[in-house]
C-alpha cells in the first residue's frame, strides 16, 4: 500500500520520543566527560575519561552495584517463582478464582511510594503489627530497617508484594495460550502432575518466562522509590541503591560531570546486562523448539 | 489437570494466604487512617469499635491543608496524568496503527547522518557564540530534515524495518530514567534561563511523561490492531476513504477496548511515577508521589496523617485495577498482554 498519510500518522510519535529521549542521551555521554560543579561554580572543562576513572576506582560504586544487584537477583528470583506458582493455582480453577484474580492484580498498580509508607509502618519495629508477631515468637523489637540483613529481607518483601503481580499477570496470560491436547495425551499415558509440569508446561513457558525475568530484571534495576522512603540508603549506605546514588551525587552535591558517568555506566551495565542475557538463552530457546 | 481432594485444597490454601498477605497492608492503612493518637502509639490495633474507637479527624485535617496542599496536589497529578496519557494514547495508537498496516524503511546510514548533522551543526553554531539551547534548537531540524531527505536515497548499508522501529520505541523503555531525568533537568532548567520556564510547569512534566508512555503505548496497541480483521478497512479503501477517516471511524471504534485498557495502564504509570516529579517540580506543580515522599521526613511517626495520604493516592489506582480486572476477566486484554 503506497500511501503519504503514513507518516502524518507515525511522526508526532517519533518526535516526541525522539526530543525527550536522545537528547538526554547525548547531553549525558557529553557531560559525562567534562567537569561540572554548579557549587562552586566553576567553568566547566573537558577532563576526558577521568570521571569514568574516578568511579571505577571508589568503593561505594561496586558497593551500590552490589546492592542493587543483591535487592534486584532475589527479589526477581522469588517473585518468578511465587508468581508462577500462583498462576498455575489461578489457571487449575480453584475456588474463587475470579476474585483472587482482580485481588492480585492490585499490588502493582499501586504507587510505589505510597506502598513503602505502608510497609514502612508494617515494618515499624515498636507499634507494627509485624512486631506484634515476633514478639509472641519470642524475639521482641526486631531491626527491620536498622540492621542489614534485616533490611534487605524488608526491601525484598516489599519488592516480591507489589510486583509478584506482573509475573502472575504475565504467567497467567501464557498459561491460557498453552495448546491443551498434550495434557490430554499427557493423561493418557498416566503422567503424574509433577512431570507433566517437568516435561510439559516448564519448557512450554520457557519464552515467555524468558521476557517475564527480562522486564522485572530491567525494572527493578531501576529502583528507588522504596528505598528511598524506607531506608534513604541506609543503614549507612548499606542499601543504596544506584539510582539513588546518582540521585544524590547530582542534585544534592550537584557534581554534574560525576553523576552523568554514573547514569552513562549505568545505561552501559543495563545494555551489556541485555545482550548478554538474551545471548545466553536464545541457544536455549531454540534448541528446545 | 487431575487432582485429589487434598491438593485442591493445598492449592485454595495457598491462593488464601496470598490473598490475605496481599490485602492486609491495606486493610492496615485503611484502619490506621480512622485511628486517633492515642491507639497508634499504643501498639497495633486493628478492628474498629471493638480495638479503638475510629474518628474521622485524620481526614478532615488532610482536607483543611494543614499538612500540605493535598487538594491542589490531587488535582496537579489528575491533570498531568489524564493529559500525558491521553496525548501518549492518542499519538500512539497512531504511530502503532502505522507500524501495523504500512511498511517502514529506515536505513541505518540516514541515521549515521542525522547524528553526524545534528552533532556538527551544534557545534558550530556554538562556536559562533550561539547560545546552547539556539543551537540545540537549530540542530535537531536540521539533522532531522538531512536524515529524512538521505532516507530517500537508496544509500548502501542495511535497512531497518516496521520491527526494528517498534524494538527502537521500546528500547527507550529500557533506559534507566536517572539517565533522562537528569538531563532534562538541566535541560528545563537552560531553557528556563532564556525566559521559558520548564522546571515545575505542567507542560514539562507533561511533555516529559508522554513521552516516556509513548513506548508502552506502542508496544500494547500494536498487538492490539494486529488482531483486527483487515477486511473492512479494505473495503473503505476500495471506496477511496481517506486514511485518517478509515482510522477515526472504523479502526477507533473496533479497537476501544484496548485502547481504553491501554489508558488505564498509562495513567497508573503517570499517577505513580516519583523520579521525574521528583527532579523536575519544585513546588506548584508538585504531584502526589512527592507530597507523599514528604510527609515521611517531617511527619515521622504521624501514621495517621500518612495513611490518609496513602489512602488519597491509592484509591484512584485501586478503582482503575478493579476495572482493568473486569475488562481481563472478559478476556478483552489477552491478546494484547502477551
Amino acid at each position: 500500500m503506497k500511501d503519504r498519510s503514513k507518516y502524518i500518522f507515525i511522526w508526532p510519535a517519533v518526535l516526541v520520543v525522539l526530543i525527550v529521549t536522545l537528547f538526554p542521551l547525548v547531553y549525558t555521554l557529553n557531560l559525562s566527560f567534562q567537569y561540572v560543579r554548579l557549587i562552586p561554580p566553576l567553568p566547566p572543562r573537558y577532563v576526558g575519561v577521568d570521571n569514568y576513572a574516578k568511579l571505577l576506582d571508589q568503593a561505594r560504586f561496586w558497593g551500590v552495584i552490589g546492592n542493587t544487584s543483591t535487592l534486584v537477583f532475589i527479589s526477581v528470583g522469588l517473585q518468578y517463582v511465587l508468581g508462577l506458582g500462583i498462576a498455575m493455582a489461578l489457571h487449575s480453577k480453584v475456588p474463587g478464582e475470579r476474585l483472587f484474580r482482580v485481588t492480585f492484580l492490585l499490588p502493582m498498580l499501586l504507587t510505589p511510594i505510597a506502598v513503602a509508607l505502608v510497609w514502612k509502618q508494617i515494618f515499624n519495629s515498636q507499634f507494627g503489627p509485624l512486631n506484634q508477631i515476633f514478639t509472641t515468637f519470642g524475639y521482641p523489637n526486631p531491626p527491620f530497617l536498622t540492621e542489614i540483613t534485616w533490611t534487605y529481607s524488608s526491601l525484598i518483601t516489599v519488592e516480591i508484594w507489589q510486583w509478584t503481580p506482573f509475573v502472575i499477570l504475565m504467567m497467567l496470560a501464557g498459561l491460557q495460550s498453552l495448546p491443551q491436547d498434550i495434557y490430554e495425551a499427557a493423561k493418557l499415558e498416566n503422567a503424574s502432575n509433577w512431570q507433566i509440569f517437568w516435561t510439559i508446561t516448564f519448557p512450554m513457558l520457557l519464552p515467555i518466562s524468558v521476557a517475564v525475568i527480562f522486564i522485572r530484571i530491567v525494572e527493578a534495576f531501576k529502583i528507588i522509590d522504596t528505598v528511598f522512603i524506607m531506608t534513604g540508603g541506609g543503614p549507612g549506605i548499606a542499601t543504596e541503591t544506584l539510582t539513588l546514588f546518582a540521585y544524590q551525587e547530582g542534585l544534592k552535591k550537584f557534581n554534574l560531570g560525576y553523576t552523568s558517568a554514573i547514569s552513562f555506566l549505568f545505561l552501559i551495565f543495563i545494555i551489556v546486562f541485555g545482550t548478554l542475557y538474551m545471548a545466553l538463552l536464545k541457544p536455549q530457546l531454540e534448541k528446545r523448539n | 489437570m487431575q487432582q485429589n481432594k487434598w491438593g485442591r485444597w493445598g492449592v485454595f490454601a495457598f491462593c488464601a494466604i496470598w490473598f490475605v498477605l496481599t490485602l492486609f497492608p491495606l486493610y492496615w492503612t485503611l484502619v490506621t487512617s480512622f485511628k486517633p493518637v492515642l491507639f497508634v502509639t499504643s501498639g497495633p490495633t486493628y478492628l474498629p469499635w471493638i480495638d479503638f474507637t475510629p474518628t474521622l479527624k485524620p481526614w478532615l485535617d488532610a482536607f483543611s491543608g494543614e499538612r500540605g496542599d493535598f487538594v491542589a496536589t490531587f488535582l496537579n497529578s489528575v491533570w498531568i496524568s489524564v493529559s500525558a496519557s491521553l496525548i501518549a494514547v492518542i499519538l500512539g495508537s497512531m504511530a502503532a496503527y502505522a507500524l501495523v498496516r504500512f511498511e517502514f524503511r529506515v536505513r541505518v546510514l540516514s541515521g549515521v547522518l542525522f547524528a553526524l548533522a545534528g552533532i556538527g551543526t551544534y557545534v558550530g553554531l556554538t562556536q559562533v557564540k550561539v547560545g546552547e539551547v539556539y543551537a540545540m534548537a537549530t540542530a535537531f531540524p536540521v539533522a532531522l530534515a538531512v536524515s529524512v531527505i538521505a532516507n530517500r536515497f537508496p544509500l548502501p548499508g542495511p535497512v531497518m524495518k516496521n520491527n526494528d522501529v517498534v524494538f527502537w520505541f521500546i528500547s527507550n523503555r529500557m533506559m534507566p530514567p536517572i539517565v533522562s531525568a537528569f538531563a532534562l533537568y538541566m535541560l528545563y532548567s537552560k531553557i528556563g534561563k532564556e525566559g521559558m520556564k520548564m522546571i515545575d510547569t505542567y507542560w514539562g512534566l507533561t511533555i516529559c511523561y508522554t513521552a516516556f508512555s509513548l513506548p508502552l503505548v506502542v508496544w500494547l496497541m500494536r498487538d492490539f490492531f494486529q488482531s483486527l480483521p483487515v477486511e473492512v478497512e479494505e473495503a473503505a479503501l476500495v471506496d477511496d476513504v481517506p486514511r485518517f477517516r478509515i482510522f477515526l471511524e472504523i479502526v477507533v471504534p473496533m479497537a476501544r477496548p484496548g485502547l481504553i485498557a491501554v489508558t488505564l495502564i498509562t495513567l497508573g504509570f503517570v499517577w505513580n511515577e516519583f523520579l521525574f516529579a521528583l527532579i523536575l517540580t519544585t513546588g506548584d506543580w508538585q504531584t502526589l508521589p512527592i507530597l507523599l515522599s514528604g510527609q515521611n521526613s517531617y511527619r515521622g511517626d504521624e501514621w495517621w496523617a500518612i495513611a490518609v495520604a496513602v489512602m488519597i493516592a491509592m484509591l484512584p489506582m485501586v478503582l482503575i485495577t478493579i476495572f482493568l480486572g473486569r475488562m481481563m476477566r472478559s478476556g478483552l486484554m489477552l491478546g494484547s498482554i502477551r
